[in-house]
């Protein structure tokens, strides 16, 4: 029986291994383009404005690695920064997916000890394990969010999106497209950019009068749950709905099934939804990447924590094309872009 | 199928195991008609020759003849279709169906993929009748006693059309009541010209019901014989390859002050109810008190409680010597002169995993003798260790031998050796010799008695008839919880005490 | 706030329970036949995965929701063989079988999704049947009669597994293969093919309850079981190993998920109390264990590999 044991792990092991390399593979082949062509499925509509941004960096020699939770390609959270980097004309090595500290730590360490010039810790639950691994290398510089500060480590950058903005935009926008005058809106844990964007929204419904529900699921991945929270919101009369975290897909697909209009963020959510997506706040980290990526060649390794924001081009709202939307509301959106990139609105 | 051949007939049977030999050149036979009791020592053999007539295990060497023609039994549905049955001495069943599907389990239905209980019962019940198996098909096993469940794993081969029938060890379990119906049965199953297999060490039983038997010793057949011709030792000595002596030798000693005195002991049990009930017993200086009765009627509670393993219900008294021990923890009993014996012996006695001198010193570890300022005296252990192995007579490689590889009686005798070099006012021994081969039984009742002379105060609970009768100076007899009885042993029959112990009084 | 009471948001509510329900109850129903024999299979989220995976990748391909439900069935049955061989022939240890197969199906259905699809998206989803007549009828209609057709086979199963374990010879065998697997093989019972068996039909069922997942939710993404099959493993517990008893689990667990988000959505749980909330469902599972706790008895031979010796 023991032996039984050994023969199970052993061919565990080697499942463990295949997958690994086949894993390796398709990164690799991510570099040649061989799997591109969804993520740019995905990413198309964004390059269309993320382009001038991309226009004004300058191409760096500065080698960078991203080390992130989830897939490169969620349509969301790690999405947002792989293209971001490679916007400013930098193919990044990639290791995505490793929700577990532990292993993101690795892999942190791993690519410092190759002497990537920039590692891109992207996950605010990274921070502890940077803590200790920044320190060994004074060497490297390491980015870290989203984050408001840089723990005090000079070779560390911190990052962070003033979600509300967008949020308080949308939610602008969704208080003129709803009928019934009820929003639901789908979260995840209550953490970080997601509680920003939502009571960014809910405040700026709210201020349009409309009512706003909001459900944390107390879960990034549970889809099922995600989904029935969608029904629930339109069993309580929402007719336009809003959501954050890889876990939306569920609700999104709701959406469009019952014909709910959905407002995205994190990344332009327009191909989950083409019917109903009205708009989406997308995350371009490029607009403090490329800052810091300069300071970096310039010899400052970090000490400096930066915001993405409307004013800095760090934040879009990018409008679904597919979707009708009334000339009033966009421009009535647009101004909201405005006033808060003026100071004249507060979205916090 | 040739009509003068016996029954079975298994011929020059050998199976190695690695580093083993479990049987050699076995020769066995059973005619139709007779009971042929196999009997040995645990490990002589018997289960092994079982287990490849029922097809669980392959014989290097040798054949297996049914009804004359030569057969090959590679499993138990070979065995079933041979018209072989076995009643297991652990009962095969399946606790959580009925009696009916557990005779069912195996066989086709006559209904295709659903079951057909109701023809099974019915079949069940003819059964009952024609062999006095009384037992309720539709009742879940779980809820059967003892009995009852051996009913139905005899019923479950007759079901079969078994033939040849294997009893192993179907006595261990039952009260001597139900040994006697048990026996009345076997007989009728006999007079309808089955042959019978019957398994056992209780060598009275085996005298009682044997037409023949043939004794086994480390594998091999080491003699033949018939109950006219040989007496209970005859057989204990073709069991073990010596003389020994059954019952020990009991010298008068005059029974002293009573050391332990119990008054209104009630405890309760595992599942709530009252396990020892109102007991009042006193036990003398010098004085083996033999506690008998069926398993479960609360001997094991009863010593637990003085032990200080269970606690009593308020209102009793339990006093060593005028002192009490309750409300005192098993360490200070030991101290005021209590040694335990305990029944699960690889459980409670004993830690498996412990070499043989770490067993031995397990009680007294903290004590100056083996340690000093909470370090260990390995020099002190080990020459302690190989004194006690010496004088107990353990078998045993060396004393840092891992204590579970050795056999049951060493185990035993190495639990005997550290209880009794304390030297106890009180000792109980629970089940002394259970599983324990003749030879180490016959020394562990030797050690038994040099304490009674000593002076000890001993209970000693068995279920052994033989042995309660033969060690103890007065029995008493536990029924329900309570002692309904307390005999000399000068005046006890099995037959009386066995009558008590089914709780029946004049 | 509370407008909780009217009649259709309870309706919604206890239907989105139901839905909720039905991945549990398949896969706790496959669980149980597996446990009844003996055999706990601690890989039944990993199962769910990669037959939810392979499901939502056959109907992104072909759009056929009959072909994607037998490749879910299909995914579940090559699991069960590779688990049945490495439990009953292999006698390896069952629970780190168990986790074995769950990270391999994690693992392997995720890498294949990135490989294969890249990134979410949505493709149809499995249409509600409604039953003629008793779907007209107000309330009722919604809660019972206006759902797909694997809702309805998922409680359709109920009885059908009651039945198969209670009243077959098969079934027959399985409990005493898991009660007692000598007693079996002592009247010519295979136990290594009933628990076989078993295997393979516990796991066809945890392959139903992912393709259910999948063709419910018309999307895949790593990790879409969320932990799902860990939690129908408990509900076999819960329900004593009984299917009804099961299926109250399934129930109990997805309508207070509904309800616990329909409060939430009404506002009646504050959000601070939003994270508690959420494991309310577990934590009402693991008190009904507690109080159960002494009344339930495991099968005797569960996760004991059974050996002639």
């Amino acid at each position: 029986m023991r032996n039984a044991t050994k023969l199970l792990l052993r061919l565990l092991t080697l499942f463990a291994a295949l997958a690994l390399i086949t894993a390796a593979c398709g990164d690799s082949s991510g570099d040649d383009g061989g799997d591109s062509a969804s993520s740019d499925d995905g990413g198309s509509s964004d390059d269309d404005g993320g382009s001038s941004d991309g226009d004004g960096g300058s191409d760096s020699d500065l080698s960078v690695a991203i080390v992130a939770p989830s897939a490169s390609d969620d349509l969301a959270f790690t999405q947002s920064m792989v293209e971001s980097v490679r916007a400013l004309g930098i193919e990044p090595q990639i290791t995505d997916g490793t929700f577990i500290v532990e292993d993101a730590a690795a892999a942190i360490r791993g690519y410092a000890e190759d002497g990537v010039d920039v590692v891109i810790a992207h996950g605010t639950q990274y921070g502890g394990s940077l803590e200790e691994i920044a320190p060994d290398f004074p060497e490297t510089s390491f980015i870290w969010g989203t984050a408001t500060d840089t723990k005090g480590l000079d070779n560390v950058y911190a990052y962070f999106p003033e979600a509300e903005q967008g949020g308080y935009v949308n939610g602008v926008m969704a208080a003129q497209l709803t009928d019934s005058g009820t929003i639901g809106v789908v979260g995840p844990v209550q953490a970080g950019d997601a509680v920003a964007y939502i009571e960014g929204f809910t405040k700026g419904a709210e201020s349009e009068g409309a009512t706003v529900n909001v459900v944390y699921t107390e879960s990034f991945s549970d889809v099922a749950l995600a989904a029935e929270t969608a029904e629930g919101h339109l069993a309580n009369g929402a007719d336009v709905m809003t959501g954050t975290a890889q876990m939306v897909v569920g609700a999104v697909n709701v959406a469009q099934e019952n014909d709910v209009l959905w407002f995205g963020t994190q990344a332009n959510q327009t191909d989950l939804g083409s019917d109903v997506v009205v708009a989406s706040q997308v995350y371009k980290w490029d607009a403090v990447l490329e800052t810091m990526f300069s300071q970096i060649e310039d010899g400052t390794l970090g000490g400096e924590a930066m915001s993405i924001n409307l004013a800095n081009g760090g934040l879009a709202i990018e409008f679904n094309d597919g979707f009708d939307l009334p000339a009033e509301v966009k421009t009535l959106g647009e101004e909201t872009v405005a006033g808060v990139i003026d100071g004249s609105i507060d979205p916090n | 199928m040739n009509a003068d051949a016996p029954l079975l007939q298994m011929r020059g049977i050998t199976k190695r195991f690695p580093g083993v030999i479990a049987n050699e050149g076995v020769d066995f036979e059973v005619r139709y008609g007779e009971v042929h009791t196999l009997l040995g020592e645990n490990g002589a053999g018997k289960s092994t020759l079982m287990k490849i007539l029922f097809g669980l295990y392959a014989p290097d060497e040798g054949e297996v003849l049914l009804r004359g023609e030569k057969v090959s039994i590679s499993s138990p549905s070979d065995a079933i279709a041979a018209r072989i049955g076995m009643v297991h001495q652990h009962f095969m069943l399946v606790p959580t169906q009925t009696v009916a599907e557990n005779v069912a389990l195996g066989l086709k239905s006559k209904r295709g993929v659903l079951t057909d209980l109701d023809s099974v019962s019915e079949r069940i019940r003819e059964i009952s009748e024609e062999q006095g198996l009384a037992v309720n098909p539709s009742e879940e096993v779980w809820r059967l006693s003892v009995g009852e469940r051996q009913r139905v794993e005899i019923i479950k081969a007759l079901y079969r059309d078994a033939e040849l029938l294997v009893l192993d060890e179907p006595t261990a379990v039952l009260t001597p009541q139900e040994v006697e119906d048990l026996f009345v049965v076997l007989r009728r199953m006999t007079e309808s010209g089955r042959g019978l297999v019957f398994i056992s060490h209780k060598l009275h039983e085996v005298m009682a019901l044997s037409d023949r038997i043939t004794v086994l010793r480390n594998g091999k057949v080491s003699g033949h014989t018939v109950p006219a011709e040989s007496s209970r030792e005859d057989l204990a000595q073709m069991m073990v390859g010596r003389a020994v002596r059954l019952t020990p030798e009991r010298p008068i000693v005059e029974a002293g002050p009573p050391r332990l005195t119990i008054r209104s002991l009630s405890v309760t049990g595992d599942r709530g109810t009252t396990a020892v009930d109102n007991v009042d017993l006193d036990v003398h200086s010098g004085e083996i008190l033999g506690v008998a009765g069926v398993s479960g009627n609360g001997q094991r509670e009863l010593a637990e409680v003085i032990a200080g393993l269970r606690d009593p219900q308020a209102g009793a008294t339990i006093d060593l010597d005028g002192m009490s021990l309750l409300g005192v923890d098993t360490r200070a009993r030991r101290d005021r002169g209590l040694s335990y014996v305990p029944e699960e012996r690889m459980r409670d006695g004993a830690i498996g995993d412990f070499t043989v001198s770490e067993n031995l010193i397990l009680v007294d570890h903290g004590g100056d003798q083996f340690s000093r300022s909470g370090l260990l005296n390995f020099g002190a252990i080990k020459e302690h260790a190989a004194a006690l192995v010496e004088r107990y007579a353990v078998k045993t490689p060396d004393i840092d031998t891992p204590t579970s590889s050795l056999s049951g009686g060493n185990i035993q005798k190495v639990i005997m050796a550290r209880e009794l070099t304390a030297e106890p006012k009180l000792l109980i021994a629970s089940q002394p010799t259970r599983g324990v081969d003749i030879g180490s039984a016959e020394y562990i009742h030797e050690r038994l008695m040099e304490q009674r002379e000593k002076g000890t105060a001993t209970i000693v609970i068995s279920e052994d008839l033989d042995e309660v009768i033969g060690l103890s100076d007065r029995i008493a007899v536990m029924f329900e919880g309570r002692i309904i009885d307390i005999v000399d042993s000068e005046d006890a029959t099995r037959e009386a005490i066995g009558l008590l112990m089914a709780g029946v009084t004049n | 706030m509370s407008q909780f009471f009217t009649l259709s948001i309870l309706v919604a509510t206890l239907a989105s329970g139901i839905r909720l329900a039905v991945p549990y109850l398949i896969a706790a129903l496959g669980e149980t036949i597996g446990q009844r024999s003996g055999v706990l299979n601690l890989g039944v989220d990993g199962v769910m995965l990669l037959s939810a995976f392979f499901t939502y990748w056959t109907v992104l391909e072909t759009g056929n929701m009959w072909l994607a439900t037998a490749v879910g069935l299909g995914v579940g049955l090559v699991m069960g063989l590779i688990y049945a061989v490495v439990t009953v022939f292999f006698h390896a240890t069952q629970g780190i079988s168990g986790i074995g197969i769950f990270l391999f199906g994690l693992g392997f259905s995720e890498l294949m999704f990135r490989k294969q699809v890249g990134a979410p998206t949505p493709v149809d989803k499995i249409a509600e049947v409604d039953i003629p007549l008793l779907s007209k009828i107000p309330h009722i209609g919604e809660l019972f009669f206006q759902h797909d057709l694997l809702i309805y086979f998922a409680f359709g199963l109920v009885p059908i597994v009651s039945f198969m374990l209670r009243k077959t010879t098969f079934g027959m065998n399985i409990s005493a293969v898991g009660e007692n697997p000598q007693a079996a093989d002592s009247l010519g019972v295979s136990v290594a093919k009933t628990r076989f068996a078993a295997i393979l039909l516990g796991n066809l069922l945890a392959g139903l309850a992912g393709a259910t997942l999948a063709l419910q939710l018309g999307l895949f993404q790593g990790n879409l079981t969320n932990g799902l099959g860990f939690i129908a493993v408990a509900l076999v517990y819960f329900g004593a190993w009984r299917p009804t008893g099961v299926m109250v689990g399934a129930l109990l667990y997805g309508m207070v998920q509904a309800t616990v988000n329909q409060l939430k959505i009404q506002g009646s749980i504050p959000q601070s109390a939003s994270d508690i909330a959420a494991m309310a469902p577990a934590l009402l599972t693991i008190a009904a264990l507690a109080v159960l706790a002494g009344r339930i008895k495991a099968p005797s031979a569960l996760t004991r590999p059974f050996s002639r010796a």
